[in-house]
């Protein structure tokens, strides 16, 4: 459903694309994963479908449709994306808060609708936050707070959900509640699009993985396509083993001391 | 907010304009002014409380309005506790617009306001354009630090401008730059306030995308707003409602910072609420300080601007201790 | 330093040349020296050494410079201020631009051996400065009618003229004596004396407007508000309603036309009196002819 073409980005004013050549596809019901090191281009990509930045060449779309030819209301509409940071400037009641994913589908003076209404309340009860809904949200702890955002990009509804990093600061249960939810949205005939440095979680839940090397395309394929030591050792420029867990089946990423304990 | 905190706002306004009617630098009773109001009893006093007090509470509420629904919309879009119209440099800007006019000889104050929103307009790509430049536009210290450097810049090319002028000129102009409300008359009011009404319907317009700016840019662009566009909107409206302000009472500075805050620590969950909130309690504010700046030295006149920054500065000092 | 050195071991040999100084100047004194150089304080307090007459005078008030004309030293004025517009021929001495906070550079230009500038405080640092250049500056402060012999007298030393000073003032007392003989009527008119409208300034006790409005019979409504120009409030002159509105041309147009002045039942009735300013302003050589000229507007009273 989200698809980038051939996509070339570049910031204003430097001399160096960010990424170049990156041809993905995320489909529906299916967790697609995008990993890569620090500063191998992940973010743009999101900056990218946000319409932040727009592509030098090549063409990001939505079920065929480029991106550039949709409003930001319409892209809205179809995609729900939660960044990797916001803070509020004011703090906000949570239902207020997961109301504001309605947005793109108000005027500019028309209210809630009892179809709004509906979707906040389909949404926190997913996200399973229903019960916090009148607590403000400086009151919230990190998981909260991401299930909170994740609950506004379901009330903003469409098709495609897009994360950047959203279990950054987890503890390893909100992680997996994170994992859980979206691997349920998926089987809802979504297309979800995860930006993550988990490797391991990302190749237990995803159906495909793009990983990125100095804002390239290092390899784009299955968790098994992608998990291979020899790959994953040149693009992170460590140590590491790949070998497979026991209790799940999947591939998992092993780092090694660089240097031999004495 | 909760219907009770608006009747509360109200409650508050009306008293600061039953102040503002009863007290003056000639005391009249109660009766004198009831009576005046509807046009019997002393011939004086019905021309003090008729053609002085009436037009100068309306004038106040509609600055006051301006003003606390400016600063409302600028906190946050600029996702900024400190921003108002004044510390940003816009209502410096807005008084070279108006001081330029009126050594042109075009004064009449339904031109005035266009004049001072040129001026605010100027300030305001200025005072972004040196925020990006210090590469921290989200920074809330950088922004203010350019809204001074920007005001400073302002107050030099007024002085420029005054510089061919003659002592009485410069003295009266400098008088306005502190604000004051002794100008008013029906008429201007009138034509403030038609331009105080487009801004602030630009804004309640706006009301959904300053909800969403608020939050940040990108989570802005993901729920759907264009945020290059709705930003320069809200400025657009921010600046006129600023540069109106001026026109009509000179700078008066802090009422922007004060009011939100005071509306947000009422309960006004929506920035539309913190917007019709602050409107209100501008209105409230304004009336009541002028009634001190024209009652405590009478028959001298305070400057209204001395009197809010009398007010506005500690707040602002409380309020960057807690930010910082 | 010299000079201020002599002065003060002289002091007590210093003779009083003035009447009626008021109470916030100090009354200047000269001491007659064997070769016509004499000293006098200023009202900076500052001791001027005079005697040599003054050949290069520049005057930077409108008063003196109206003065040095009438005390036939016209010819020697080689500067005045933007300001000083008569008489006519003071149209023709160089105009050196302000004559408050002063350009020095700008005086020393036409190379005065005497600079007349008004005592105010932000004129006293160009005083210094064109003191330390060596030449010699009187500061002058003629704020009310009693200044004015006082003024002449001190110029007319300057001048090494004082037979000339003596005749000046005679007259100058002698015309205004003519108006304050008249008789006060029955009912004395008051008076709003407009100033500056941004922020409202009048004429309040101690200015020299005041006193004259006092001489001419009609009674300033300010007259008790301590300050020379103190700013007043709309509503207040409202409840004092004048029976007048004293204003210059310019400012009368304005009132005229502002709904806010319309409450002043003076400005609602045309009750305006338009004042000749250059004329009234100041209390200077021609204070007999503003004097009539202001009983003529208020009482309708000519006086010959």
């Amino acid at each position: 459903m989200i698809r980038f073409d051939d996509v070339v980005l570049r910031y204003p004013r430097s001399a160096r694309a960010a990424v170049s050549h990156i041809t993905l596809d995320a489909p529906r019901g299916a967790i697609t994963a995008i990993v890569g090191p620090n500063g191998s281009g992940k973010s743009t990509l999101v900056r990218a479908l946000l319409g932040r930045l727009l592509p030098e060449s090549g063409a990001i779309s939505l079920d065929g449709t480029p991106i550039a030819q949709l409003t930001r209301l319409e892209t809205a509409r179809r995609v729900a994306l939660v960044p990797q940071r916001e803070e509020p400037a004011f703090p906000l009641v949570v239902r207020d808060f997961i109301a504001l994913g309605r947005y793109a589908h108000g005027g500019v003076w028309s209210g809630e609708t009892p179809a709004d209404r509906a979707a906040i309340a389909q949404a926190a009860e997913r996200a399973g936050v229903a019960e916090y809904l009148e607590r403000r949200t400086v009151e919230l702890s990190g998981g909260e707070w991401q299930r909170v955002r994740i609950a506004r990009a379901l009330a903003q509804g469409g098709d495609a959900l897009v994360l950047d990093e959203p279990t950054a600061f987890l503890d390893v249960a909100h992680e997996m509640a994170v994992f859980e939810l979206l691997d349920a949205l998926a089987r809802e005939k979504r297309a979800v699009l995860l930006v993550s440095h988990q490797l391991n979680l990302v190749a237990r839940f995803a159906s495909s993985i793009a990983l990125l090397h100095a804002g390239t395309l290092a390899a784009f394929g299955s968790p098994d396509d992608v998990m291979r030591g020899d790959l994953l050792e040149r693009v992170y420029e460590w140590p590491l083993v790949v070998s497979r867990d026991p209790a799940v089946g999947a591939p998992v990423l092993v780092p090694l001391r660089h240097r031999a304990p004495r | 907010m909760k219907p009770r905190v608006y009747v509360a706002l109200l409650i508050a306004l009306a008293l600061a304009a039953l102040a503002g009617l009863a007290l003056g630098p000639v005391s009249l009773s109660p009766a004198a002014v009831w009576s005046a109001l509807f046009g019997h009893g002393d011939p004086n006093a019905v021309s003090i409380v008729q053609a002085l007090r009436l037009p100068r509470i309306a004038l106040g509420i509609v600055i006051g309005a301006g003003l606390g629904m400016s600063g409302a919309a600028l906190q946050s879009t600029l996702r900024n506790p400190l921003a108002e119209p004044y510390l940003l440099g816009v209502s410096g800007g807005a008084a070279v617009g108006a001081v330029a006019a009126v050594s042109l000889h075009y004064s009449s104050l339904a031109f005035l306001p266009i004049a001072a929103f040129a001026g605010a307009l100027l300030a305001v790509t200025l005072v972004l354009l040196v925020a990006r430049a210090a590469g921290a536009r989200g920074d809330p210290r950088v922004l203010l630090m350019a809204g001074v450097v920007v005001g400073a810049f302002a107050n030099a090319a007024v002085m420029v401008l005054l510089a061919g002028e003659s002592a009485d000129s410069v003295r009266g102009a400098l008088w306005w730059m502190m604000g004051s409300l002794s100008d008013a008359t029906w008429q201007g009011t009138r034509w403030i306030a038609i331009y105080v009404g487009i801004g602030g319907v630009l804004l309640f317009a706006l009301g959904r995308e300053i909800e969403l700016l608020a939050l940040g840019e990108d989570p802005a662009a993901a729920l759907g707003v264009d945020v290059e566009r709705a930003t320069r909107r809200v400025y657009l409206a921010a600046s006129l409602l600023a540069a109106v302000t001026v026109a009509g009472a000179g700078l008066i500075g802090f009422v922007g910072l004060v009011v939100p805050a005071i509306v947000r620590a009422l309960g006004a969950r929506s920035v539309r609420s913190a917007m019709l909130g602050a409107a209100i309690a501008g209105g409230a504010l304004v009336v009541g300080a002028d009634v001190v700046a024209r009652t405590v030295r009478a028959p001298a006149e305070l400057p209204l601007g001395a009197v809010t920054a009398l007010i506005g500065v500690p707040f602002f000092l409380m309020r960057l201790r807690r930010m910082t | 330093m010299f000079f201020r050195q002599r002065a003060a071991s002289s002091i007590a040999l210093l003779a009083t040349l003035v009447v009626g100084a008021s109470a916030a100047c100090s009354a200047p004194k000269t001491e007659r020296r064997p070769q016509a150089v004499a000293f006098v304080r200023d009202d900076f307090g500052d001791t001027i050494r005079v005697g040599a007459p003054a050949r290069r005078i520049v005057s930077l008030n409108p008063v003196t410079t109206e003065m040095l004309f009438a005390l036939g030293a016209g010819s020697r004025l080689v500067g005045r201020s933007h300001w000083d517009l008569y008489p006519a021929a003071a149209l023709a001495v160089p105009d050196i631009g302000n004559a408050m906070q002063p350009n020095a550079e700008a005086v020393l230009g036409v190379h005065p051996d005497l600079v007349v500038v008004y005592a105010s405080p932000s004129n006293r640092a160009a005083t210094v400065q064109l003191r330390k250049a060596g030449i010699n500056t009187l500061a002058i402060r003629d704020d009310h009618i009693a200044d004015i012999r006082r003024t002449i007298e001190l110029l007319a030393r300057a001048l090494d003229d004082t037979a000339a000073g003596k005749i000046l003032a005679d007259s100058i007392e002698k015309s205004l004596a003519a108006v304050s003989a008249r008789p006060r009527p029955a009912k004395v008119p008051t008076v709003y004396w407009h100033v500056w409208d941004t922020p409202i300034l009048t004429i309040g006790h101690g200015s020299y407007l005041d006193e004259l409005v006092n001489i001419v019979g009609a009674k300033n409504i300010f007259g008790d508000l301590p300050e020379p120009s103190p700013q007043v409030t709309l509503e207040e002159i409202v409840r004092r309603n004048p029976d007048f509105i004293l204003v210059g041309p310019a400012s009368a147009k304005k009132l005229r036309e502002s709904p806010l002045w319309r409450s002043v039942p003076a400005v609602r009735d045309g009750r305006l009196l338009l004042v000749d300013t250059l004329l009234v302003g100041r209390p200077g050589v021609r204070l007999g002819e503003a004097a009539r000229s202001l009983r003529a507007l208020i009482l309708k009273d000519t006086v010959r």
